[in-house]
């Protein structure tokens, strides 16, 4: 499928387990094909993500990260979990320009357990960005250092 | 001319071969097979598309055939063949099932002759003068993406028991039933296969697409939302109000 | 033996409304026996997009409540099932069934869609309402439970392929319909609702012009899993309109066709799809509304037809639409219309007819088989204070089937309906349902971590991309990991056995299952490793089949190592896993009931029925709140007698506790275990101990300062008028009334609901008592929902003169020398009238008790914006808060009608039934756990955590956040935001998804 050494990004994906772990579910089942370069790590919510996971995942050598969770303003199985996750990735975007991290790489979405098409087109559209971008400046530093 | 010969590619069954009877003219091409029961409806299409004038099946005649029923499983994969040439925008009879036997009293050679002379009234293939993104092209490739289309490869493979012994529930099928089910997949799937061809280079509208297949848009909408169901296709981008579709891989 | 009672109860109807009350049923300990016509349970709710007014996807939350009844120890479902014949009496019915062949063995189906994909056949997608196709073996939809498919008899041509391909073997063409025959101790209707044939209105053009659609086919089309893909389209060309009009009341309120009454839920869901619909739509779209009364009648609904109108830019014409005519070119609509009197007709791309809800198929075989009594529209026949019963005793309906009605409604009248098939059979509760009984839990915290991996073939659903034996062989070089495997299944019988054999044999303290998707599965491996006396919470999975191999099918090579990546990451997480506790909590089986009015005193007798002691609290000192102020009702029963029976049996009842001049002065505690101080008339305070809480203060008619109220004797309440004719002291010869007197305006926007009703209820009985008096009803919109269009159209036929205002012309009452004069527009005559009247009677609203702020506070529940108590979700939680344990009914939820209050207090009586008829409740493992030493007390968690369940409390000086465990849900918002890392998250620490992501990323040499 992809030529030799051309860049496979590695994206983690945070998932919370009512909405969007359920949409990533629903691509499946329509057998909606997306890359294979997403690991989905299922969380109960998506106000559960620290900003640490992001971060370690950053420091781990992904080269992006994906949250998803429930729809504004009410769709969010315990209240208010998508709220306290739109501010924390909000405020970890800019974070990340310190640490010079496009952020782009960090992308929050909302996908809904209906919207199977819509996660995987999410998922083609960030590998195409984050391939756009090359490999996360962290993985090259460490590997210089 | 000799350019103006008609090609005729021919595929016999060993058991109606005969070397020593055979006086092949230039204008024939044989390709001994074991049973032209089992050739594959695509490898003839891709005869014509490479510029055959025309295919000719040439199998033991029923109730003789070796496999059993070798030629009559040849006789749906022709009649299907034909439906699909039709669609294509090829004369059907540019295909051919001739039951042949070498004792038959007329020779093989004349058989050929008569066929010619036949083929040489329709004059030349329009395949010849056709190039590789014409709509007889585009067509010719959707035939074939459709004659190896496993829906359609189980009904054909199917056709004779359930039309003649029972199916699993212990039923007959009558064979008009089962032709005009057969005549409404054969449809279907040549446009979404053609569909699929013209949208694999470049998104398309509806209308784009409705005019090249000569449907209306709304048919074109209907066989769009089952390609989507299928995974045949997706929806590419809009522009203004209109929607445009691509086509996805398929394996 | 035919007197013996019997703790089962059928269901019939797999709708919304029949899940909750099986799932109430289930819980609070008797058998359900769930019966649907059709092959999967979910009805009309499953095909909505979103819902009112919260725009909730439907299927995220209709979803979670499919999972849990079909996986229910206590739920059995039969589908494709009719009814044959019922005997026997309440307590003691048998029941007749004939089940439909699916042609599929149930059991060993297990969804894998195989067959679905190579099946050659196509047939129309009836679940899409026709807009796209299926196959002829298919599942209605992919959430479907049960997940079992079926074989299209009608379209298969019996080719057999499904049955090559079937690695279950789970084709069965022979299979036979097969009559059976249930006991049960009672029955519930919940057959829904059939959708009206927009066909039978012929002017609208359905049918003919492919353009018009109606409004479940448009829910599909915004659905993101319906056949556009969520995105508006023309049927004739698959271009997006640019305009769409919605035509509302198509076969409702429409006399000639004999459906008079309203369908109740259209305007607002027309509104929906309309806001949707624009959401959706990436280019401009307009949409207009063609309505004759906008009816947002429900909680907050105004405030959502304000944004419709403010937000969305949504246009409402009102205006009755005469037809609709079609350019055949273009494929683009006329709607005729009149509008001012003046006829208009306006151009659109494409028109959504909102139909209206008819009575389910077959009713009549239905209403025979049960012996129930149709009404004159042949929904079931209910009354007033008995909206639950049918005729024939041990009988109960809920949802559409009583009358046309929304999904909250459904939900409250099912939860309702539940309560009152238990309480026929109390005695019999846990009879018929055993607890499973597990063995003794091994302590392996001493333990190296031992973990097996049993990887899924899932026929070829996996094996089929993903190479399945070298993923095997690569877990077993995991670390930690002594045992893989693949099975063809691993969701099968036999591998559950298998499982836990591996257990005992390889010492495994850790189970991986490496297959499908957790969501419906994990319950019941974590069943198998339990049943392996190993803590559940040992057990993860990981996702290799809707989440690889069916999403990189032509990529076998990269979906193998995603594959490598996905079990190697979840091992990691698997090794930390720590054994969780799922805490029990004991439960005082008794309630406490805030507020005596219809609503609490309704409640309090139906926990009675189910055996559990009451206290009720009455501010009052005598029971019967807004009740009492009424003399007679629409449906002409006689709200005094029944009153007074009500207060009669909860003051005769030894099990109901009455305080009358009594308040709750204080609440602590949590579910099972709460404590109250209650402050007695005398000033003495009783402390009582009870399981839960019903919220049911009510509400109070608002003290107009409009329109002269209070300044001229003639000018009166809805109340006033009605007590003055029911002491005989009417006698005006001219009435004015004037609707929506201070509701749906700035201060209060939302709709008072029972005001319309009040107006005409009066406005017919003085047409009784006085043919003569003239009565003129100034109203912005009649919102007379459901069958009491009836009553509206009886009191038009009347000669009462019903006048439409606008906010912008609102009427005038003015005091000139003593005489009253009201002024008004009269659209009709485009005139300003002026009138004399004898009397102005004003429908006050109906306002939130003062006090529900003080009882908010109190119990830690939310109010709305209006001051009315906010349950836990406005369509599927009705009677629920967020806060375990507590419970609301009636008017404290907003204004309502008799029928709907006592629906609601009797589902907040089920409601509480499934946590009182336990002596013990097990709460789930996954919650937060705080340590102490590393608290700084900083109360963040306290102020982050949506359901109270963090409090602090003092340790050695210092405040220590502390987690009441029965509150808590385990969203894990608390320990993220946690600066010291004090809390941990049960099942999802933060050393647990880290390692998950560290070996996830780990480089691996291809």
């Amino acid at each position: 499928m992809s030529g030799k050494g051309e860049f496979e990004p590695r994206i983690i994906g945070f998932l919370c387990n009512w909405c969007s772990y359920a949409g990533a579910d629903l691509a499946g089942v329509s057998r909606i094909q997306y890359p294979p370069n997403i690991r989905i790590i299922r969380v109960m919510c998506s106000g559960r993500i620290d900003p640490a996971f992001i971060l370690e995942a950053f420091k781990d050598g992904a080269d992006g990260v994906l949250v998803a969770g429930c729809h504004l303003p009410s769709d969010c199985h315990y209240i208010s979990g998508n709220f306290k996750a739109l501010r924390r990735i909000t405020l970890l975007k800019e974070v990340l320009k310190d640490f010079g991290i496009e952020p782009e790489r960090l992308r929050l979405e909302w996908v809904s357990a209906s919207e199977g098409d819509r996660f995987a087109s999410i998922v083609r559209d960030m590998v195409k960005q984050i391939k756009r971008l090359g490999p996360s400046p962290l993985k090259s530093k460490e590997k210089n250092a | 001319m000799e350019n103006n010969e008609p090609k005729i590619a021919c595929f016999m069954c060993n058991f109606a071969f005969c070397q020593t009877e055979m006086r092949i003219p230039s204008n024939t091409s044989i390709a001994r097979v074991n049973c032209i029961g089992r050739i594959d409806p695509v490898l003839i299409l891709e005869m014509l598309e490479k510029g055959a004038d025309a295919v000719m099946l040439v199998g033991c005649k029923p109730p003789d055939c070796h496999y059993i029923e070798g030629n009559s499983q040849a006789e749906i994969t022709v009649k299907v063949l034909k439906k699909l040439m039709c669609l294509a925008g090829l004369e059907p009879e540019r295909l051919k099932l001739l039951w042949y036997s070498p004792i038959d009293k007329k020779s093989f050679s004349s058989y050929t002759k008569e066929y010619t002379e036949e083929m040489r009234k329709l004059v030349l293939s329009p395949i010849k003068k056709a190039v590789s993104e014409s709509p007889l092209m585009i067509n010719i490739l959707a035939a074939k993406n459709v004659a190896s289309e496993f829906r359609l490869r189980v009904l054909l493979g199917r056709e004779k028991e359930l039309t003649e012994s029972v199916n699993v529930y212990g039923e007959k099928i009558p064979i008009e039933e089962f032709n005009s089910l057969l005549e409404e997949i054969v449809a279907s799937e040549f446009v979404q296969q053609k569909i699929h061809v013209l949208t694999q280079t470049k998104p398309l509208s509806i209308k784009t697409l409705s005019e090249a297949v000569g449907m209306k848009p709304a048919t074109v909408l209907r066989q769009i939302v089952n390609m989507r169901r299928r995974n045949m296709m997706t929806l590419d981008h809009i522009e203004g109000t209109t929607p445009f579709y691509k086509a996805l891989e398929v394996k | 033996m035919a007197n013996q009672k019997i703790g089962a109860v059928l269901v019939v109807g797999g709708g919304v409304a029949g899940i909750q009350a099986s799932l109430d049923l289930a819980d609070s300990g008797f058998k359900v026996y769930l019966i649907d016509q059709g092959p999967s349970i979910g009805g009309v709710m499953a095909q909505l997009d979103k819902t009112f007014p919260t725009n909730d996807c439907s299927m995220c939350i209709l979803s979670p409540k499919l999972v849990a009844t079909g996986r229910h120890p206590n739920i059995t479902i039969l589908t494709n099932t009719e009814i044959t014949g019922l005997d026997g009496e309440v307590g003691n019915f048998e029941v007749k069934i004939r089940k439909r062949s699916r042609y599929i063995i149930e059991d060993k189906c297990n969804g894998c869609g195989i067959c679905a994909q190579k099946c050659p056949i196509e047939a129309v997608d009836v679940f899409n309402k026709g807009l796209s196709k299926r196959c002829a073996i298919y599942v209605e939809y992919p959430q479907a439970v049960p997940l079992k498919y079926m074989i299209d008899r009608e379209k298969c041509i019996g080719c057999g392929t499904c049955y090559e391909i079937c690695k279950a073997k789970a084709i069965e063409y022979d299979q036979k319909d097969s009559e059976a025959t249930l006991n049960v101790g009672s029955i519930i209707l919940a057959p829904g609702f059939e959708a009206f044939d927009a066909r039978l209105k012929s002017e609208y053009g359905y049918g003919r012009f492919q353009n018009v659609v109606t409004s479940i086919e448009f829910e599909r089309i915004l659905s993101a899993s319906g056949p556009y893909g969520g995105l508006v389209l023309r049927s004739s060309d698959g271009d997006i309109p640019k305009k769409i009009a919605f035509i509302q009341c198509v076969g409702s309120r429409d006399f000639q066709l004999g459906n008079n009454y309203c369908s109740a839920a259209c305007c607002m869901y027309g509104m929906k799809e309309a806001v949707i619909a624009k959401e959706h739509t990436p280019s401009n779209l307009d949409c207009t509304i063609f309505y004759m009364d906008m009816r947002a009648y429900g909680k907050e609904f105004d405030a959502y037809y304000n944004r419709a109108k403010d937000e969305w830019g949504i246009k409402f014409v009102r205006s009755r639409v005469a037809g609709v005519t079609e350019d055949p070119r273009t494929g683009n609509l006329f709607v005729h219309y009149v509008e001012d009197e003046t006829p208009k007709t306006e151009e659109f791309d494409m028109i959504v007819l909102s139909i209206g809800m008819r009575p389910p198929k077959n009713v009549e075989a239905l209403a025979k088989n049960f012996g129930i009594r149709l009404n004159s529209y042949k929904f079931c026949e209910t009354s007033s204070f008995s909206p639950v019963d049918t005729s024939k005793p041990g009988v109960f309906v809920c949802g559409a089937f009583s009358a046309p009605k929304d999904i909250p409604e459904s939900v409250a009248q099912a939860s309702g309906a539940a309560a009152k098939a238990m309480s026929v059979i109390a005695s019999e509760r846990g009879t018929l349902v055993a607890p499973k009984e597990y063995p003794p839990e091994r302590d392996v915290s001493q333990e190296e971590p031992r973990i097996g991996v049993f990887v899924c073939h899932c026929g070829i659903n996996i094996g089929g991309v993903v190479n399945v034996p070298e993923l095997v062989e690569y877990a077993k070089s995991l670390p930690n990991v002594v045992y893989a495997e693949a099975n063809l299944y691993t969701c099968s019988q036999d591998t559950q056995k298998l499982i836990r054999e591996k257990i005992q044999e390889n010492n495994l303290n850790r189970v991986i299952v490496a297959s499908c998707t957790p969501r419906t599965h994990e319950p019941l491996f974590k069943e198998t490793v339990q049943e392996a006396g190993l803590n559940p919470y040992l057990f993860e999975m990981t996702n290799i089949r809707d989440q690889c191999s069916w999403v990189h099918m032509h990529e076998p090579k990269e979906a193998t190592e995603k594959a490598k990546d996905l079990v190697r990451s979840i091992v990691a997480k698997a090794k930390l896993l720590k054994p969780l506790k799922k805490p029990l909590i004991n439960v005082t089986p008794v309630g406490l009931i805030i507020g005596g009015g219809v609503s609490g005193m309704t409640a309090a007798v139906e926990l009675s029925k189910q055996g559990f002691e009451v206290h009720l609290v009455e501010r009052e000192n005598e029971l019967g709140g807004h009740l009492s102020t009424l003399h007679y009702l629409l449906d002409r029963d006689d709200p005094k007698a029944k009153l007074n029976a009500l207060i009669k049996s909860v003051m005769e009842n030894d099990k109901i506790h009455v305080y009358l001049g009594a308040e709750v002065a204080d609440l602590t505690g949590f579910v099972g275990n709460f404590k109250s101080k209650i402050r007695q008339r005398n000033g003495e305070q009783k402390e009582v101990e009870h399981g839960i809480v019903i919220v049911a203060t009510g509400a109070i008619e608002y003290k107009p300062t409009e329109y002269l109220y209070g300044k001229n004797p003639k000018v009166m309440t809805q109340h006033e008028l009605e007590e003055k004719i029911a002491n005989g002291e009417f006698g005006a010869r001219n009435v004015v009334m004037i609707q929506c007197v201070g509701a749906r305006n700035d201060e209060r926007p939302n709709c008072a609901r029972i005001c319309c009703g009040q107006a005409i209820k009066n406005a017919l009985k003085i047409k009784e008592v006085s043919p003569e008096t003239e009565v003129y009803v100034l109203y912005k919109d009649l919102r007379a929902y459901g069958f009491k269009e009836d009553y509206y159209r009886e009191a038009a036929t009347k000669g009462v003169l019903f006048i439409n205002y606008e906010d912008e012309r609102k009427p005038e009452v003015a005091n000139e020398y003593g005489k009253i004069k009201v002024t008004f527009w009269e659209p009709v005559i485009k005139e300003v009238v002026q009138i004399e009247p004898d009397l102005v009677v004003l429908s006050a609203a109906t306002i939130p008790n003062p006090d529900n702020k003080r009882v908010a506070e109190m119990l830690k529940v939310p109010l709305t914006k209006d001051g009315f108590f906010l349950e836990a979700h406005m369509k599927l939680r009705p009677v629920d808060f967020a806060t375990d344990g507590v419970f609301l009914c009636g008017m404290a939820h907003s204004p309502k009608y008799i029928e709907e209050s006592i629906a609601q207090a009797c589902a907040a009586a089920a409601r509480a039934t499934t946590i009182l008829s336990k002596p013990t409740l097990e709460m789930e493992g996954i919650i937060a756990n705080v340590n102490e030493d590393l608290c700084s007390g900083c109360r963040i968690c306290e102020y982050l955590c949506p359901y109270g369940a963090i409090e602090m409390k003092e340790k050695d000086g210092k405040p220590i956040a502390h987690v009441t465990e029965a509150l808590c849900k385990g969203c894990g918002a608390c320990g993220t935001a946690c600066p010291t890392k004090a809390i941990i998250m049960g099942h999802f620490t933060t050393e647990e998804i880290l390692a998950q992501v560290k070996a996830a990323l780990v480089e691996v040499e291809a």
